[in-house]
């Protein structure tokens, strides 16, 4: 089943000149500025993350109907999956000083694996992250945290978004000292830790009686300091959606908001990738 | 005869298998098809779309209607309360602005405050365009039993001062779709019913000129 533009007019003539103008990005980008502010920029721009999963595999056509053999043919995936990446990233522009070979090698890696193993994405995958560049307010000053969320399925085929993980910065609730007079004493466990009552009340640093290398939880500090009333949430300043479903790979999209056919939803990186949710989050910088 | 569909629809996604909800990787054509399942069938969805596409443009036809300066006020108040009419309740509307140094700041409405301050706007005369297009997503089932999409509409709004263009921006709106189970007093029966939820307005591109 495809998802589906419901668009009132025939977009044929236009698919085929932005074809063209895609595959000669400075004819392209001469074009492109006369055509600034048309209906036929939104139309070609990826406007949902779900019209990016569908063009990426290829099940429905510019004008959202069902591809059909006809379209598949004008255009294959390995034609359609370059057009879904950001094409004013320094690395893929020849004439740029930022142009990376690797990088373009890495993208037709990339495309031949799908196409070839008939990779599709998965809309409900787990390896869908998307992350919330979200703006909250800690006692009432402005921060920004990343909230990670992925989609889970319930028992009754339902689907919702939950939270995985939270990334800020919340040290400044632990307050450091270096007296190194902080601990629970050796012989302790003989007096039945009478002192662990005074540990426990030494509030602001009782992270000094945790173990070594003890890291506080983000997502549980997180929810505890928003129940709390000591974080409050704004709004999400920006999403990006970080994608590991495919095999081997990791690629980041996110939303570019400009008036060129190459807009909406795009790939702006690529990685070859082998790690799982945690770790993936873990090691996201 | 739609609740019928969707009954069924609805007892088959019941019955599925979970086998796909272990997948952590892409999935393949088999995948794909449970994947598919979460939603509802092809003949389902292409009428819940039909009727989503008939409220959004019903949305879009009171926003012209109460923004417009030339309209009679009893004309106006009517398509704002008919416009709220489409919304579940507690809808917001955030609209987010581009700030010169690059950042993004958003503001929050309830869609009640959101239409009335559409309608008073500060300018003589107010054109609200939409573009021909709207995409709408496939349906997906929430664990509430209620079934949820996205439309996302092109909007061209001109603010004048008597004859001069004073501001115009283009924003792009992602409505929330809600399909709810409602009853219906004068039937005595339960249907399903399409609502607008959250509205996300994203501007695009803006003109501020001085008269």
């Amino acid at each position: 089943m495809s998802d589906s533009f419901i668009i009132k007019r025939s977009l044929t003539p236009f698919l085929i000149s932005m074809i063209c103008l895609l595959a000669f990005p400075l004819y392209g980008q001469r074009i492109t500025g006369k055509q600034k502010a048309t209906e036929d920029i939104y139309i070609a721009r990826i406007k949902q993350f779900n019209e990016f999963a569908d063009r990426f595999n290829l099940v429905s056509d510019f004008n959202g109907n069902p591809a059909d053999s006809v379209f598949k043919a004008k255009m294959p995936r390995e034609k359609m999956i370059p057009l879904l990446f950001d094409m004013k990233d320094p690395r893929s522009l020849q004439q740029n000083a930022g142009y990376s070979e690797s990088f373009t090698r890495l993208k037709a890696d990339f495309v031949k694996d799908v196409v070839q193993k008939n990779l599709l994405l998965n809309k409900y995958s787990p390896g869908i992250i998307a992350e919330a560049r979200s703006r909250i307010l800690v006692n009432g000053n402005p921060q920004t945290v990343r909230i990670f969320l992925n989609q889970e399925v319930t028992e009754d085929r339902g689907v919702k978004w939950v939270i995985l993980a939270v990334k800020g910065n919340f040290s400044d609730v632990f307050r450091t000292d270096s007296t190194m007079i902080r601990f629970i004493q050796p012989t302790s466990n003989e007096t039945d830790f009478i002192n662990l009552k005074r540990a426990l009340e030494d509030t602001g640093y009782l992270h000094y009686y945790a173990y070594k290398g003890f890291e506080p939880d983000n997502l549980t500090l997180f929810l505890y300091y928003v129940n709390e009333g000591i974080i409050k949430y704004e709004y999400a300043e920006e999403v990006i959606y970080h994608i590991i479903s495919i095999p081997g790979w990791y690629f980041r999209v996110r939303d570019f908001n400009r008036n060129e056919l190459n807009s909406g939803w795009l790939i702006t990186d690529l990685t070859r990738n082998n790690l799982d949710i945690k770790d993936f989050i873990k090691d996201l910088n | 005869m739609l609740r019928k569909i969707i009954i069924a629809g609805l007892a088959v996604s019941l019955n599925l298998s979970l086998a796909g909800q272990e997948t952590k990787t892409a999935v393949s054509s088999k995948q794909a098809l449970i994947t598919d399942e979460i939603n509802l069938s092809t003949s389902d969805v292409e009428l819940f779309k039909e009727q989503t596409n008939q409220k959004v443009k019903e949305f879009e036809q009171y926003i012209v209607t109460l923004g417009s300066k030339d309209e009679p006020a009893e004309k106006r108040n009517m398509a704002e309360k008919e416009a709220l009419k489409l919304f579940y309740k507690g809808a917001q509307m955030e609209i987010s602005f581009l700030l010169p140094d690059g950042t993004v700041q958003k503001v929050s409405r309830p869609m009640e405050k959101y239409l009335a301050r559409l309608k008073s706007l500060p300018y003589t005369k107010v054109m609200i365009k939409f573009y021909d297009i709207a995409y709408i997503r496939d349906f997906t089932k929430g664990p509430d039993g209620k079934y949820y999409s996205t439309a996302t509409i092109i909007q061209e709004f001109t603010g004048f001062s008597n004859d001069d263009i004073i501001y115009t921006d283009i924003t792009k709106k992602d409505i929330e779709i809600i399909i709810d189970i409602v009853e219906d007093t004068f039937f005595q029966e339960k249907r399903w019913k399409i609502f607008l939820g959250d509205i996300k307005a994203t501007e695009t591109r803006s003109t501020t000129t001085t008269p």
